[in-house]
Protein backbone atom coordinates (compact mmCIF):
# COMPACT_ATOMS: atom_id res chain seq x y z
CA UNK A 1 0.00 0.00 0.00
CA UNK A 2 1.24 2.94 -1.10
CA UNK A 3 -0.17 5.48 0.91
CA UNK A 4 2.72 7.16 2.67
CA UNK A 5 3.71 10.32 1.20
CA UNK A 6 6.50 12.49 1.49
CA UNK A 7 5.74 16.33 1.17
CA UNK A 8 8.80 19.14 0.48
CA UNK A 9 8.02 22.25 2.03
CA UNK A 10 9.46 25.70 2.18
CA UNK A 11 7.71 28.74 4.32
CA UNK A 12 7.94 32.33 4.24
CA UNK A 13 6.34 35.32 4.95
CA UNK A 14 5.11 38.35 3.25
CA UNK A 15 3.23 41.68 4.53
CA UNK A 16 0.21 42.40 3.49
CA UNK A 17 0.22 45.54 1.47
CA UNK A 18 2.77 43.14 -0.87
CA UNK A 19 0.06 40.09 -1.31
CA UNK A 20 -1.73 41.75 -4.25
CA UNK A 21 2.00 41.72 -6.06
CA UNK A 22 2.95 38.44 -4.91
CA UNK A 23 -0.55 37.42 -6.51
CA UNK A 24 0.19 39.09 -9.21
CA UNK A 25 3.28 37.26 -9.73
CA UNK A 26 2.24 33.84 -9.30
CA UNK A 27 -0.63 34.18 -11.33
CA UNK A 28 2.15 35.44 -14.37
CA UNK A 29 4.42 32.42 -13.24
CA UNK A 30 1.98 29.60 -13.59
CA UNK A 31 -1.18 31.06 -15.36
CA UNK A 32 -3.86 28.99 -13.54
CA UNK A 33 -6.47 30.72 -11.90
CA UNK A 34 -6.44 30.97 -7.90
CA UNK A 35 -8.26 28.69 -5.54
CA UNK A 36 -9.83 30.26 -2.66
CA UNK A 37 -8.48 28.80 0.78
CA UNK A 38 -10.74 28.88 3.60
CA UNK A 39 -9.36 25.95 5.92
CA UNK A 40 -10.15 25.47 10.27
CA UNK A 41 -6.86 23.31 11.78
CA UNK A 42 -7.59 21.62 14.88
CA UNK A 43 -4.43 20.60 16.60
CA UNK A 44 -5.10 17.85 19.03
CA UNK A 45 -2.52 16.28 21.25
CA UNK A 46 -2.56 12.97 23.03
CA UNK A 47 -3.95 13.13 26.48
CA UNK A 48 -1.87 12.36 29.66
CA UNK A 49 -0.99 8.55 29.73
CA UNK A 50 -2.06 7.95 26.20
CA UNK A 51 0.72 6.29 23.95
CA UNK A 52 4.03 5.18 24.15
CA UNK A 53 4.84 8.50 23.50
CA UNK A 54 3.08 12.06 23.19
CA UNK A 55 1.34 12.31 19.41
CA UNK A 56 -0.10 14.91 17.38
CA UNK A 57 -2.51 15.05 14.58
CA UNK A 58 -4.08 17.64 12.44
CA UNK A 59 -8.04 18.03 11.76
CA UNK A 60 -8.44 20.30 8.37
CA UNK A 61 -11.99 21.32 7.79
CA UNK A 62 -12.19 22.87 3.86
CA UNK A 63 -14.60 25.28 4.36
CA UNK A 64 -14.10 26.73 0.97
CA UNK A 65 -16.14 24.34 -0.89
CA UNK A 66 -20.00 23.94 -0.46
CA UNK A 67 -20.21 21.15 1.65
CA UNK A 68 -16.78 20.86 4.42
CA UNK A 69 -14.99 17.89 4.10
CA UNK A 70 -12.63 16.88 6.73
CA UNK A 71 -9.24 15.40 6.44
CA UNK A 72 -7.01 13.84 9.39
CA UNK A 73 -3.28 14.46 8.53
CA UNK A 74 -0.42 13.40 10.30
CA UNK A 75 3.00 14.82 9.82
CA UNK A 76 5.99 12.34 9.94
CA UNK A 77 9.12 13.80 11.18
CA UNK A 78 11.55 15.78 8.52
CA UNK A 79 14.42 13.85 6.84
CA UNK A 80 17.51 13.66 8.79
CA UNK A 81 21.65 13.86 7.60
CA UNK A 82 24.09 15.63 6.06
CA UNK A 83 22.34 15.27 2.86
CA UNK A 84 19.56 16.89 4.42
CA UNK A 85 21.31 19.51 6.07
CA UNK A 86 22.40 20.90 2.65
CA UNK A 87 19.33 21.24 1.18
CA UNK A 88 17.46 24.39 1.87
CA UNK A 89 13.68 22.55 1.35
CA UNK A 90 11.99 20.23 4.34
CA UNK A 91 11.06 16.72 2.94
CA UNK A 92 9.28 15.12 5.48
CA UNK A 93 6.70 12.19 5.64
CA UNK A 94 2.96 13.10 5.27
CA UNK A 95 -0.08 11.02 5.43
CA UNK A 96 -3.63 11.89 4.73
CA UNK A 97 -6.87 10.53 5.06
CA UNK A 98 -10.42 11.60 3.75
CA UNK A 99 -12.56 11.42 6.92
CA UNK A 100 -16.35 11.77 7.80
CA UNK A 101 -17.20 14.75 9.89
CA UNK A 102 -17.56 13.34 13.15
CA UNK A 103 -14.07 13.04 13.11
CA UNK A 104 -13.59 15.09 16.04
CA UNK A 105 -15.74 13.61 18.33
CA UNK A 106 -13.88 10.67 17.45
CA UNK A 107 -10.27 11.73 18.45
CA UNK A 108 -11.95 13.06 21.69
CA UNK A 109 -13.56 9.49 22.85
CA UNK A 110 -9.80 7.79 22.22
CA UNK A 111 -8.66 10.75 24.19
CA UNK A 112 -7.06 13.35 22.74
CA UNK A 113 -7.48 16.96 23.56
CA UNK A 114 -7.86 20.28 21.36
CA UNK A 115 -4.43 22.09 21.60
CA UNK A 116 -5.35 24.88 19.65
CA UNK A 117 -7.34 25.77 16.46
CA UNK A 118 -6.61 28.35 13.40
CA UNK A 119 -8.84 29.32 10.71
CA UNK A 120 -6.22 29.83 7.12
CA UNK A 121 -8.13 32.26 4.88
CA UNK A 122 -6.33 33.25 1.65
CA UNK A 123 -5.68 31.78 -1.76
CA UNK A 124 -3.56 28.77 -3.69
CA UNK A 125 -2.43 28.28 -6.97
CA UNK A 126 -1.50 24.22 -8.12
CA UNK A 127 0.35 23.83 -11.14
CA UNK A 128 3.55 21.37 -12.69
CA UNK A 129 6.60 23.23 -13.11
CA UNK A 130 9.35 20.30 -12.92
CA UNK A 131 6.89 18.58 -10.05
CA UNK A 132 3.39 19.17 -9.13
CA UNK A 133 3.84 22.48 -6.53
CA UNK A 134 1.11 24.19 -4.62
CA UNK A 135 1.70 27.53 -3.30
CA UNK A 136 -0.64 28.59 -0.42
CA UNK A 137 -0.95 32.71 0.51
CA UNK A 138 -3.06 32.73 3.95
CA UNK A 139 -3.58 34.89 6.79
CA UNK A 140 -4.07 32.84 10.22
CA UNK A 141 -7.08 33.69 12.11
CA UNK A 142 -7.65 33.08 15.61
CA UNK A 143 -11.00 32.43 17.09
CA UNK A 144 -12.55 34.41 20.00
CA UNK A 145 -14.50 31.38 21.18
CA UNK A 146 -14.38 27.71 20.72
CA UNK A 147 -14.78 27.21 17.31
CA UNK A 148 -15.92 30.44 16.32
CA UNK A 149 -15.13 30.99 12.45
CA UNK A 150 -17.29 33.49 11.72
CA UNK A 151 -16.04 35.72 14.44
CA UNK A 152 -12.40 34.62 13.22
CA UNK A 153 -9.44 37.59 13.47
CA UNK A 154 -6.35 37.85 12.23
CA UNK A 155 -3.63 37.02 14.24
CA UNK A 156 -0.93 39.09 12.53
CA UNK A 157 -2.87 41.86 9.96
CA UNK A 158 0.01 42.83 8.68
CA UNK A 159 1.22 39.30 8.11
CA UNK A 160 0.56 36.69 5.08
CA UNK A 161 1.94 33.35 5.15
CA UNK A 162 3.15 31.64 2.15
CA UNK A 163 4.19 28.12 1.90
CA UNK A 164 4.89 26.13 -1.02
CA UNK A 165 4.57 22.32 -0.80
CA UNK A 166 4.70 19.38 -4.06
CA UNK A 167 4.58 16.03 -3.14
CA UNK A 168 7.04 13.14 -3.11
CA UNK A 169 8.32 9.85 -3.40
CA UNK A 170 11.09 8.07 -1.29
CA UNK A 171 12.01 7.41 -5.11
CA UNK A 172 11.94 10.93 -6.73
CA UNK A 173 12.27 13.67 -3.60
CA UNK A 174 15.98 15.22 -4.93
CA UNK A 175 14.16 15.85 -8.19
CA UNK A 176 11.22 17.69 -6.22
CA UNK A 177 13.39 19.78 -4.13
CA UNK A 178 14.68 21.28 -7.16
CA UNK A 179 12.07 21.89 -8.83
CA UNK A 180 10.82 23.82 -5.75
CA UNK A 181 13.93 25.67 -5.27
CA UNK A 182 14.49 26.61 -8.74
CA UNK A 183 10.92 28.29 -8.37
CA UNK A 184 11.93 29.39 -5.07
CA UNK A 185 14.29 31.55 -7.05
CA UNK A 186 11.34 33.36 -9.18
CA UNK A 187 10.03 34.41 -5.67
CA UNK A 188 13.14 35.85 -4.37
CA UNK A 189 12.41 39.72 -5.04
CA UNK A 190 9.27 39.14 -2.79
CA UNK A 191 10.03 36.68 -0.18
CA UNK A 192 12.36 34.95 1.13
CA UNK A 193 11.25 31.23 1.35
CA UNK A 194 13.32 28.79 3.94
CA UNK A 195 12.35 25.50 5.90
CA UNK A 196 9.50 26.12 8.46
CA UNK A 197 10.93 27.06 11.82
CA UNK A 198 13.87 28.80 9.93
CA UNK A 199 12.08 31.90 9.42
CA UNK A 200 14.23 34.45 7.34
CA UNK A 201 11.77 37.49 7.91
CA UNK A 202 10.65 39.81 4.99
CA UNK A 203 12.70 40.55 2.17
CA UNK A 204 14.43 44.67 2.00
CA UNK A 205 13.31 44.92 -1.96
CA UNK A 206 9.83 43.99 -0.95
CA UNK A 207 8.67 46.77 -1.59
CA UNK A 208 10.39 48.06 -4.80
CA UNK A 209 9.44 44.47 -6.56
CA UNK A 210 5.96 45.16 -5.54
CA UNK A 211 5.73 48.30 -6.58
CA UNK A 212 7.15 47.53 -10.37
CA UNK A 213 4.90 44.54 -10.50
CA UNK A 214 1.84 47.01 -9.52
CA UNK A 215 3.14 48.93 -12.37
CA UNK A 216 3.49 46.58 -14.78
CA UNK A 217 -0.42 44.76 -14.51
CA UNK A 218 -1.44 48.54 -14.07
CA UNK A 219 -0.43 48.81 -17.48
CA UNK A 220 -0.88 45.31 -18.58
CA UNK A 221 -4.53 44.14 -17.40
CA UNK A 222 -3.76 39.84 -16.44
CA UNK B 1 -25.94 0.98 -0.62
CA UNK B 2 -28.71 -1.53 -0.64
CA UNK B 3 -30.00 -2.88 2.96
CA UNK B 4 -28.01 -5.83 4.81
CA UNK B 5 -28.69 -7.81 7.88
CA UNK B 6 -26.09 -9.55 9.67
CA UNK B 7 -26.90 -12.66 11.80
CA UNK B 8 -24.57 -14.56 13.93
CA UNK B 9 -24.83 -18.67 15.05
CA UNK B 10 -25.88 -18.55 18.62
CA UNK B 11 -24.97 -21.64 19.71
CA UNK B 12 -27.00 -23.57 22.06
CA UNK B 13 -25.30 -23.53 25.87
CA UNK B 14 -22.70 -26.00 26.40
CA UNK B 15 -22.42 -26.75 22.81
CA UNK B 16 -19.61 -25.34 20.66
CA UNK B 17 -18.78 -24.20 17.18
CA UNK B 18 -17.83 -26.72 14.48
CA UNK B 19 -17.22 -26.66 10.44
CA UNK B 20 -19.46 -28.80 9.99
CA UNK B 21 -22.44 -26.02 11.60
CA UNK B 22 -21.23 -23.51 8.43
CA UNK B 23 -21.05 -27.10 5.79
CA UNK B 24 -24.61 -27.26 6.74
CA UNK B 25 -25.46 -23.84 6.29
CA UNK B 26 -24.01 -23.38 3.36
CA UNK B 27 -25.93 -26.67 2.00
CA UNK B 28 -29.54 -24.87 3.10
CA UNK B 29 -28.32 -21.91 1.26
CA UNK B 30 -27.68 -23.78 -1.74
CA UNK B 31 -31.35 -26.11 -1.01
CA UNK B 32 -33.18 -22.67 -0.97
CA UNK B 33 -31.24 -21.66 -4.79
CA UNK B 34 -28.04 -19.90 -3.76
CA UNK B 35 -25.30 -20.76 -6.38
CA UNK B 36 -21.82 -20.16 -5.59
CA UNK B 37 -20.50 -16.90 -6.63
CA UNK B 38 -17.25 -15.87 -5.28
CA UNK B 39 -14.74 -15.27 -2.08
CA UNK B 40 -15.62 -12.71 0.56
CA UNK B 41 -13.44 -11.23 3.51
CA UNK B 42 -14.09 -8.43 5.96
CA UNK B 43 -11.22 -7.99 8.35
CA UNK B 44 -12.44 -6.57 11.99
CA UNK B 45 -8.95 -5.02 14.16
CA UNK B 46 -9.61 -4.45 17.57
CA UNK B 47 -7.45 -1.25 18.86
CA UNK B 48 -5.93 -1.24 22.52
CA UNK B 49 -4.71 1.97 23.82
CA UNK B 50 -0.98 2.15 24.68
CA UNK B 51 -0.36 3.62 28.06
CA UNK B 52 2.92 4.85 29.32
CA UNK B 53 1.56 4.09 32.86
CA UNK B 54 -0.21 1.54 33.49
CA UNK B 55 -1.35 2.60 36.92
CA UNK B 56 -2.64 5.62 36.41
CA UNK B 57 -6.73 5.44 35.30
CA UNK B 58 -7.65 6.07 32.18
CA UNK B 59 -9.52 8.86 30.49
CA UNK B 60 -9.60 7.52 27.26
CA UNK B 61 -11.21 4.54 25.49
CA UNK B 62 -10.73 0.83 26.44
CA UNK B 63 -11.08 -1.02 23.18
CA UNK B 64 -12.57 0.21 19.51
CA UNK B 65 -12.78 -1.56 16.41
CA UNK B 66 -11.31 -1.21 13.10
CA UNK B 67 -13.21 -2.78 9.71
CA UNK B 68 -12.29 -3.04 5.87
CA UNK B 69 -15.00 -4.43 4.15
CA UNK B 70 -14.77 -5.88 0.80
CA UNK B 71 -17.08 -3.63 -1.09
CA UNK B 72 -15.71 -0.56 0.10
CA UNK B 73 -11.69 -1.19 -0.71
CA UNK B 74 -10.34 2.45 -0.47
CA UNK B 75 -12.43 2.76 2.48
CA UNK B 76 -11.29 2.51 6.05
CA UNK B 77 -14.23 2.07 9.81
CA UNK B 78 -13.56 3.08 13.31
CA UNK B 79 -16.27 1.60 15.68
CA UNK B 80 -16.09 3.46 19.31
CA UNK B 81 -19.42 1.72 20.71
CA UNK B 82 -19.27 3.44 23.95
CA UNK B 83 -20.00 6.95 22.47
CA UNK B 84 -21.81 5.51 19.58
CA UNK B 85 -19.46 6.92 16.80
CA UNK B 86 -18.55 5.29 13.89
CA UNK B 87 -15.90 7.13 11.44
CA UNK B 88 -15.99 6.12 7.95
CA UNK B 89 -11.93 7.11 6.95
CA UNK B 90 -9.59 6.29 3.62
CA UNK B 91 -8.16 3.45 4.39
CA UNK B 92 -4.68 5.44 4.86
CA UNK B 93 -6.07 6.30 8.54
CA UNK B 94 -4.48 2.54 9.17
CA UNK B 95 -1.22 4.34 8.65
CA UNK B 96 -2.04 7.43 10.98
CA UNK B 97 -2.92 4.90 14.11
CA UNK B 98 0.04 3.31 13.47
CA UNK B 99 2.15 6.24 13.64
CA UNK B 100 0.46 7.77 16.90
CA UNK B 101 1.49 5.06 18.49
CA UNK B 102 -1.61 5.95 21.13
CA UNK B 103 -3.44 2.63 20.21
CA UNK B 104 -2.19 -0.49 18.90
CA UNK B 105 -4.26 -3.17 16.95
CA UNK B 106 -4.37 -5.78 18.57
CA UNK B 107 -6.54 -9.10 17.50
CA UNK B 108 -7.47 -9.35 13.69
CA UNK B 109 -10.22 -11.19 12.89
CA UNK B 110 -11.21 -12.09 9.79
CA UNK B 111 -14.69 -12.93 8.09
CA UNK B 112 -14.69 -14.73 5.29
CA UNK B 113 -15.48 -17.88 3.04
CA UNK B 114 -14.52 -19.66 -0.34
CA UNK B 115 -18.22 -18.61 -1.58
CA UNK B 116 -20.91 -15.79 -2.14
CA UNK B 117 -24.23 -16.69 -2.85
CA UNK B 118 -26.82 -14.99 -4.72
CA UNK B 119 -30.28 -16.12 -5.67
CA UNK B 120 -33.58 -14.56 -7.19
CA UNK B 121 -36.13 -14.03 -4.61
CA UNK B 122 -38.61 -16.28 -6.81
CA UNK B 123 -36.63 -18.88 -6.71
CA UNK B 124 -37.86 -19.56 -2.91
CA UNK B 125 -39.23 -22.43 -2.78
CA UNK B 126 -42.31 -21.17 -0.44
CA UNK B 127 -44.02 -19.41 -2.78
CA UNK B 128 -46.69 -18.97 -0.97
CA UNK B 129 -44.23 -16.23 0.86
CA UNK B 130 -42.84 -15.04 -1.77
CA UNK B 131 -46.59 -13.89 -2.63
CA UNK B 132 -47.05 -12.08 0.60
CA UNK B 133 -44.09 -9.98 -0.35
CA UNK B 134 -46.08 -8.57 -3.14
CA UNK B 135 -49.05 -7.30 -0.78
CA UNK B 136 -47.13 -5.27 0.96
CA UNK B 137 -47.19 -2.30 -1.68
CA UNK B 138 -44.03 -1.81 -2.05
CA UNK B 139 -42.18 -1.21 -5.21
CA UNK B 140 -39.72 -4.14 -6.01
CA UNK B 141 -38.61 -6.06 -8.99
CA UNK B 142 -38.11 -9.81 -8.88
CA UNK B 143 -35.00 -8.59 -7.36
CA UNK B 144 -32.16 -10.41 -6.09
CA UNK B 145 -31.58 -11.10 -2.23
CA UNK B 146 -27.76 -11.77 -1.80
CA UNK B 147 -26.51 -14.19 0.83
CA UNK B 148 -22.86 -14.56 2.47
CA UNK B 149 -22.31 -17.20 4.72
CA UNK B 150 -19.02 -17.10 6.55
CA UNK B 151 -16.91 -18.13 9.36
CA UNK B 152 -14.68 -15.79 12.40
CA UNK B 153 -11.26 -16.68 12.75
CA UNK B 154 -8.37 -15.03 14.08
CA UNK B 155 -5.81 -13.72 11.73
CA UNK B 156 -3.19 -15.36 13.67
CA UNK B 157 -4.37 -19.12 13.96
CA UNK B 158 -7.57 -21.38 12.20
CA UNK B 159 -9.39 -21.33 15.15
CA UNK B 160 -12.94 -21.27 14.37
CA UNK B 161 -14.37 -18.23 16.62
CA UNK B 162 -17.76 -17.55 15.00
CA UNK B 163 -20.22 -18.12 12.02
CA UNK B 164 -21.70 -15.32 10.80
CA UNK B 165 -24.47 -14.39 7.85
CA UNK B 166 -24.86 -11.34 5.61
CA UNK B 167 -27.99 -10.73 3.60
CA UNK B 168 -28.68 -8.02 1.65
CA UNK B 169 -31.77 -7.68 -0.42
CA UNK B 170 -30.57 -5.59 -3.65
CA UNK B 171 -33.76 -3.43 -4.71
CA UNK B 172 -33.77 -1.42 -2.14
CA UNK B 173 -31.72 1.20 0.25
CA UNK B 174 -34.36 2.01 2.83
CA UNK B 175 -34.12 0.10 6.25
CA UNK B 176 -37.70 0.49 6.78
CA UNK B 177 -39.05 -0.66 3.70
CA UNK B 178 -37.00 -3.59 3.10
CA UNK B 179 -37.77 -4.53 6.69
CA UNK B 180 -41.05 -6.75 5.96
CA UNK B 181 -38.76 -8.46 3.49
CA UNK B 182 -36.01 -8.94 5.55
CA UNK B 183 -38.45 -10.66 8.56
CA UNK B 184 -40.27 -13.00 5.55
CA UNK B 185 -36.76 -14.00 4.06
CA UNK B 186 -35.13 -14.85 8.18
CA UNK B 187 -38.74 -16.85 8.85
CA UNK B 188 -38.00 -18.86 5.59
CA UNK B 189 -34.21 -19.37 6.46
CA UNK B 190 -34.89 -20.62 10.22
CA UNK B 191 -37.42 -22.46 8.94
CA UNK B 192 -35.00 -24.04 6.22
CA UNK B 193 -32.26 -24.18 8.91
CA UNK B 194 -34.33 -25.78 11.82
CA UNK B 195 -34.89 -29.17 9.48
CA UNK B 196 -31.17 -29.98 9.97
CA UNK B 197 -31.82 -29.88 13.65
CA UNK B 198 -27.92 -28.02 14.27
CA UNK B 199 -26.94 -27.14 18.27
CA UNK B 200 -28.03 -23.23 17.99
CA UNK B 201 -29.66 -20.99 16.05
CA UNK B 202 -28.77 -17.66 13.66
CA UNK B 203 -29.63 -14.78 15.24
CA UNK B 204 -30.60 -11.09 13.83
CA UNK B 205 -29.83 -8.17 16.75
CA UNK B 206 -31.24 -5.10 15.15
CA UNK B 207 -28.48 -2.30 15.74
CA UNK B 208 -29.94 0.99 16.86
CA UNK B 209 -28.60 2.86 14.06
CA UNK B 210 -30.34 6.66 15.13
CA UNK B 211 -28.01 6.28 18.17
CA UNK B 212 -25.18 6.71 15.55
CA UNK B 213 -26.50 9.69 13.95
CA UNK B 214 -27.59 7.40 11.02
CA UNK B 215 -30.78 7.38 8.92
CA UNK B 216 -32.96 5.54 7.04
CA UNK B 217 -30.64 5.11 3.59
CA UNK B 218 -28.40 2.24 4.55
CA UNK B 219 -24.77 2.93 3.89
CA UNK B 220 -21.57 1.29 5.07
CA UNK B 221 -21.83 2.87 7.94
CA UNK B 222 -24.70 0.94 9.27
CA UNK B 223 -22.79 -2.31 8.21
CA UNK B 224 -19.62 -1.28 10.11
CA UNK B 225 -22.14 -0.68 13.09
CA UNK B 226 -23.51 -4.16 12.34
CA UNK B 227 -20.23 -5.95 12.61
CA UNK B 228 -19.99 -3.84 16.21
CA UNK B 229 -23.07 -5.53 17.46
CA UNK B 230 -22.45 -8.73 16.26
CA UNK B 231 -19.18 -8.81 17.69
CA UNK B 232 -20.09 -7.80 20.88
CA UNK B 233 -22.53 -11.15 20.69
CA UNK B 234 -19.74 -13.60 19.57
CA UNK B 235 -18.07 -12.24 22.84
CA UNK B 236 -20.46 -12.60 24.39
CA UNK B 237 -21.16 -15.80 23.55
CA UNK B 238 -17.55 -16.98 24.32
CA UNK B 239 -17.48 -15.80 27.88
CA UNK B 240 -21.09 -17.07 28.35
Amino acid sequence: MDIVKMECVVQGIIETQHVNALEILLHGLCGVPKEQVRVHELCLKSGPNLGVVPSEVRLLCDLAQPTPSWTVRHVGGAMRGSGADQISVLVRTVVESKVSNNVLRFFYGLGYKLDHEILKVGFAFTFHRGAQIIVTVTSAHKMPKLHAIEEALPISPNIHMVEITAPATAENYNEVVAAVSAFCEYLAPLLHLSKPGVSAGIVATAAAAAASLMSNSASKPL
Amino acid sequence: MTVKWLMHWQPKPGTTLSTQILTEACQCVESIGGQKDGRWRSVLTFYKPMQRDALVPVEHARDFLGLALQEQPAKYYFILRPNRIVLEADASIQVIMEKLQSYKARVTLNFETSFFQSFGISRIPDVEKVHLFYKQGFQYKLGDFQVRVGKCVPSASEALRGIMMEVEYIPLSSIDKSRQVLEEFFDIWQETISKKSLPGHFMHIESNFTDYGLQDRYTSHHTAVQYATCMAQLIAAVRG
